[in-house]
């Protein structure tokens, strides 16, 4: 097991830059996942760390070695590919033991290794059989248990789930997170999918544009995000914005009164869908847009002059279209944005 | 006539039967000579076999002849030779082509393939020069040894290798190589273990085609051998002389030359057609 520490790292091709300065630490057995936007520079980012793509500026670290220019197969990673990279020719268990085999490990030691390796991702009757004969779910335990069979420093695994369907992907996701806790191994993990994210970090960095947005908890990024971006894309239904003035430390729009704000100036208002309180006294107004009974919630959209929100509210709830709702939120659910920078004012 | 019509199991039939009769009669044809007696050759042309009269004498006369023996051995070793050798040149240009940035990659592949486009016969002159006077060391020439042709046949199969090949790694997917790497395997070992296993209907068809190509060969063979190197096309020329030609032995000789490419092309046309196929459709 081991350490990776970026430090600022870039890439570039040409003169466009796609990852600017990531400086990241990941601890011995931790579980980091890169989450953002396709195009974001996450998969990038998997790929300097396992080494198959170049940094252009930068230092990689890993266990305290640099390791900036050695070549992958000197890194000592193991990596589960979004299409799993399974070798088509061979059978499961040479998928599983290539990298013993590679490494010219003694036949004896290769078998019991690649059946301890398939035991843990019951594997164990599949072993025979070519990756064409497996449905999604096995294929994808075959990489897992190519990255588990031998003893590597970290494992990255790049959208691992992308192509199961959604049952599959939430028992695979568990399956995962329980490997990864029982083993004590560090695990880097590429994913767009936030609900991913949220469920199996130990930490989420969230990046833009090549750029780091935040670093955190999952209940740090959902509770406590630094900037309009991040309160946006984690959680669904997404943060509620509400773009208005503070004067005197008052928050107010036409639909909103007398909400504190921590500075005066033209500020954007968040707050989540499932914060709300619906009051007849309540500081805000709207009217309803539409009704999106979910079975264990209904949500209901209600248009506030320019802007849209989104209510939870109770299952059985039905308010009637265009009636006018007032509800209200804690003072301290409230988060403020610069409208300007959209960094987050506390 | 309707298009229904022309597309009904009949006409099909017909089609395929008149393009069977065009292919195969010529070949039924060599095989009835090269079984006749001489005295039956120029008799009333028949397309059928006479079993009564029918003579192995050619076949036995051409097959314990040594010279002939040689010609067949020098065939066969300028054949597999060159396949063999094409089949690895090609994978490792086609690879290093479809994996790494190499600048002018386009240009290059052009280039290459630009060998092909001009007739063999254009070469001739400044090869005859190249095997006698410029590649030379003491007595020693590249003239009449099958080394020279081995590498002369290179020369025109590596561009049809190279672009055959070319496909076939391009449609390997990147991230088995990338996979490999980062299980630990240098790039020797991803070739070995990884590109040739996955490549091996594309390097079947290579070297099936390339190995036809050369056996049947005729006119470099004739000019840049004379006597230790000639191969079996070239015999066959020597049954046309100044005072006849020896129609029997020289169906004989034609017949035993078709019969390794037409086994061979028999034997292995389900992984031809594998091979020109491959990577045409994302597995």
């Amino acid at each position: 097991m081991s350490s990776v520490t970026l430090q600022s790292v870039e890439k570039s091709f040409g003169q466009l830059t796609i990852l600017k300065a990531i400086d990241l630490d990941i601890e011995d057995g931790e579980f980091l996942v890169l989450l953002g936007p396709s195009g974001c520079g996450k998969s990038t980012t998997m790929r300097m760390i396992a080494g198959l793509e170049t940094i252009s500026s930068g230092t990689l670290m890993m266990g305290g070695k640099d390791v900036t220019n050695t070549h992958p197969r000197e890194r000592n990673v193991a990596m589960v590919f979004q299409n799993y990279a399974l070798y088509p020719h061979m059978t499961v268990a040479e998928n599983i033991g290539y990298p013993l085999k590679v490494a010219k490990a003694s036949k004896v030691d290769r078998v019991q290794k690649v059946e301890e390796a398939a035991g843990k991702v019951d594997l164990l009757p599949y072993l025979a059989r070519y990756p064409r004969d497996l449905s999604g779910g096995q294929r994808q335990r075959v990489a897992l248990a190519r990255a588990l069979v031998r003893d590597p420093a970290v494992f990255l695994l790049d959208e691992p789930l992308s192509n199961l369907d959604a049952k599959l992907r939430v028992a695979m996701r568990a399956e995962i997170k329980h490997l990864q806790r029982s083993l004590g191994v560090t695990m880097i993990y590429v994913t767009h999918d936030q609900i991913e994210a949220m469920t199996l970090a130990d930490r989420v960095v969230l990046l833009s544009d090549g750029e780091i947005q935040q670093v955190g908890t999952p209940d740090q990024i959902y509770d406590d995000p630094d900037n309009l971006f991040v309160a946006g894309f984690i959680g669904s239904p997404s943060m509620n914005f509400v773009s208005g003035q503070a004067t005197g430390g008052t928050f107010s729009t036409e639909k909103v009164t007398g909400l504190k704000a921590p500075i005066d100036g033209m500020l954007t208002l968040g707050f989540r869908a499932e914060d709300v309180v619906l009051a007849e006294d309540g500081r805000f107004r709207g009217t309803v847009y539409e009704v999106e009974p979910t079975g264990e919630a209904t949500y209901v959209v209600l248009q506030m002059d320019k802007d849209r929100v989104i209510l939870r509210c109770d299952k059985k709830y039905r308010p009637e279209l265009g009636v006018e709702l007032h509800f209200d939120i804690a003072d301290s659910q409230a988060l403020f944005f610069s409208a300007e920078t959209g960094k987050r004012i506390r | 006539m309707t298009r229904s019509f022309i597309r009904s199991p009949l006409m099909t039939f017909v089609f395929w039967l008149v393009l069977s009769f065009m292919t195969l009669f010529p070949v039924w044809w060599m095989f009835l000579v090269s079984v006749r007696q001489r005295v039956d050759l120029f008799g009333t042309p028949s397309f059928l076999l006479d079993v009564s009269r029918m003579t192995w004498g050619n076949y036995q006369a051409v097959l314990s002849n040594p010279t002939f023996q040689k010609y067949m051995i020098n065939s066969l070793i300028v054949s597999t030779s060159n396949a063999v050798l094409v089949s690895v040149l090609g994978l490792l240009a086609a690879y290093a082509m479809s994996r790494y940035k190499l600048v002018g990659k386009d240009n290059i592949f052009f280039w290459v393939l630009t060998n092909r486009m001009a007739p063999p016969a254009v070469f001739l002159l400044p090869l005859f020069l190249m095997f006698t006077l410029w590649f030379r060391v003491g007595d020693w020439s590249l003239f009449d040894t099958r080394l020279g042709l081995v590498l002369l046949y290179c020369v025109f199969n590596l561009p049809f290798a190279f672009w055959l090949l070319q496909g076939i790694v391009d449609g390997i997917p990147r991230e088995l190589d990338e996979a490999a790497y980062v299980d630990g395997a240098s790039t020797f070992t991803v070739l070995t273990t990884i590109i040739f296993p996955l490549a091996k209907p594309g390097l079947a068809v290579t070297a099936i085609l390339t190995w036809v190509f050369a056996w049947n060969e005729y006119l470099f063979a004739s000019t840049l051998t004379s006597v230790d190197a000639r191969t079996i096309t070239t015999g066959l020329a020597e049954f046309v002389t100044v005072t006849g030609t020896n129609w029997g032995q020289l169906a004989a000789v034609a017949m035993l030359t078709l019969l390794p490419a037409a086994l061979v092309l028999a034997l292995v046309q389900r992984h031809i057609v594998a091979g020109l196929t491959f990577g045409a459709v994302k597995g």
